[in-house]
């Protein structure tokens, strides 16, 4: 999922660096000051998720955990999944410095969307209800990003329909995991801290 | 039938790993330059092309990895070589091979090992241990192996993540977080004073 450097062609790397920047100016915006530490515990979370192997056949992909965040951040997830993956390249070696801009794009932004998609529908939900819309949220931004990560290597030069089918195949499981993983965290969420869903503003001090 | 099964998952695990380090590593060994492509989890490239190219792109040959992911290339020019191995969804890895670290004929540039006649006069004079060309190639090939072992050990060594990162990067985190909530507090709290 990471994609590493020299992989991509340079105006992709630029256009990508332009769009995570635009997304990590926007998303600090709307990072309010209460949802700080729940943006620092789940750039945490990403970081860590990524060292979690999930086997397939000889080979194995990792966790990615992008759709926690997007449904309890909305655009903050950027700057959030923006810190994990700098420290992921610093400490483990994913991606690469040069190609952070498109990586922070193709895990964010996806992030982003789901998010904003179930959103809505999070607040005022049953804490069933938001498993289910948790869930949904956390496959779908999977799905997304291995779209995002197929079209990034097919305007460098690959194909893009078989790189998106290999990529997208070997990320079923991923895909799954992920929405029961997400599915569950809303509903424990909903259930203990049900303020996390709506926003800050309206709440009173 | 375990070592068939063995061969079967090898076979199969020409699908690339997602989001591993690709780890391509090359070494002189005797006249040739021998290498290495894999994934950082320990999923073996088999039959991957590597291509070999000179410091201004343009290429000078190519090499197929065989089942355990090693290749072998012969370089023909003492100038440094460029390797490059694309695995497709986004796996590029590229190494560099300076001059000195090619085989040794061509590390040299061909002027000091190259027997001179003078050089082998001063050495039959300082009675030079007897070594055949055989012996010599026998050495070579018992090190290379040992040496082999060692290189995929350190390989290994290098990909792993121990605690000590994974608390550091968290680590990291909360730090960056508390010194965001904290300019976030002070901006606040100029806000209320005003």
């Amino acid at each position: 999922m990471h994609i590493v450097d020299g992989a991509l062609s340079n105006q992709v790397v630029i256009a990508g660096a332009v769009a995570a920047i635009a997304g990590v100016g926007y998303g600090l915006r709307a990072l309010p000051l209460e949802k700080i530490p729940a943006a620092g515990v789940l750039a945490a979370s990403f970081f860590v998720a990524s060292l979690i192997y999930v086997p397939i056949g000889p080979s194995s992909v990792h966790l990615i955990l992008n759709g926690l965040a997007g449904v309890i951040l909305g655009w903050a997830a950027f700057p959030a999944l923006f810190v994990g993956l700098v420290l992921q390249s610093v400490f483990f070696g994913f991606g690469g410095l040069t190609v952070l801009g498109i990586n922070t794009f193709n895990i964010a932004m996806p992030a982003v969307l789901a998010g904003l998609l179930v959103r809505p529908f999070l607040a005022r939900a049953t804490p069933r209800t938001a498993a289910i819309l948790g869930g949904f949220a956390g496959g779908l931004a999977i799905a997304l990003t291995t779209l995002f990560v197929a079209l990034s290597l097919a305007l460098s030069g690959d194909a893009f329909i078989p790189a998106a089918k290999l990529v997208l195949i070997s990320h079923v499981p991923v895909i799954v995991i992920e929405a029961v993983l997400t599915g569950s965290a809303v509903y424990l969420a909903k259930q203990v801290m049900p303020e996390l869903f709506t926003s800050f503003k309206q709440a009173p001090i | 039938m375990r070592a068939g099964l063995l061969t079967l998952c090898l076979m199969c695990a020409a699908a690339p790993a997602i989001a591993h380090r690709v780890i391509l590593s090359v070494f002189a060994s005797g006249d040739q330059i021998e290498g290495e492509l894999g994934f950082s989890n320990g999923t073996i490239a088999a039959g991957t092309l590597v291509e070999v190219f000179d410091p201004e792109g343009a290429k000078l040959g190519e090499a197929i990895t065989d089942a355990e992911g090693f290749f072998v290339y012969e370089p023909r020019q003492p100038i440094t070589h460029v390797f490059r191995a694309n695995l497709g969804q986004g796996h590029v890895a590229e190494v560099t091979m300076p001059v000195v670290d090619l085989p040794r004929h061509l590390a040299s540039d061909g002027a000091i090992l190259a027997p001179s006649p003078a050089g082998a006069m001063a050495e039959s004079t300082i009675q030079r241990p007897v070594t055949s060309p055989d012996l010599e190639d026998l050495i070579a090939s018992i090190v290379h192996d040992e040496v082999r072992l060692l290189r995929r050990e350190v390989a290994a060594y290098r990909e792993k993540n121990d605690l000590q990162s994974i608390l550091g990067g968290i680590g990291y985190i909360v730090g960056l977080f508390g010194v965001g909530f904290y300019l976030a507090a002070r901006r606040k709290l100029k806000d209320l004073g005003q």
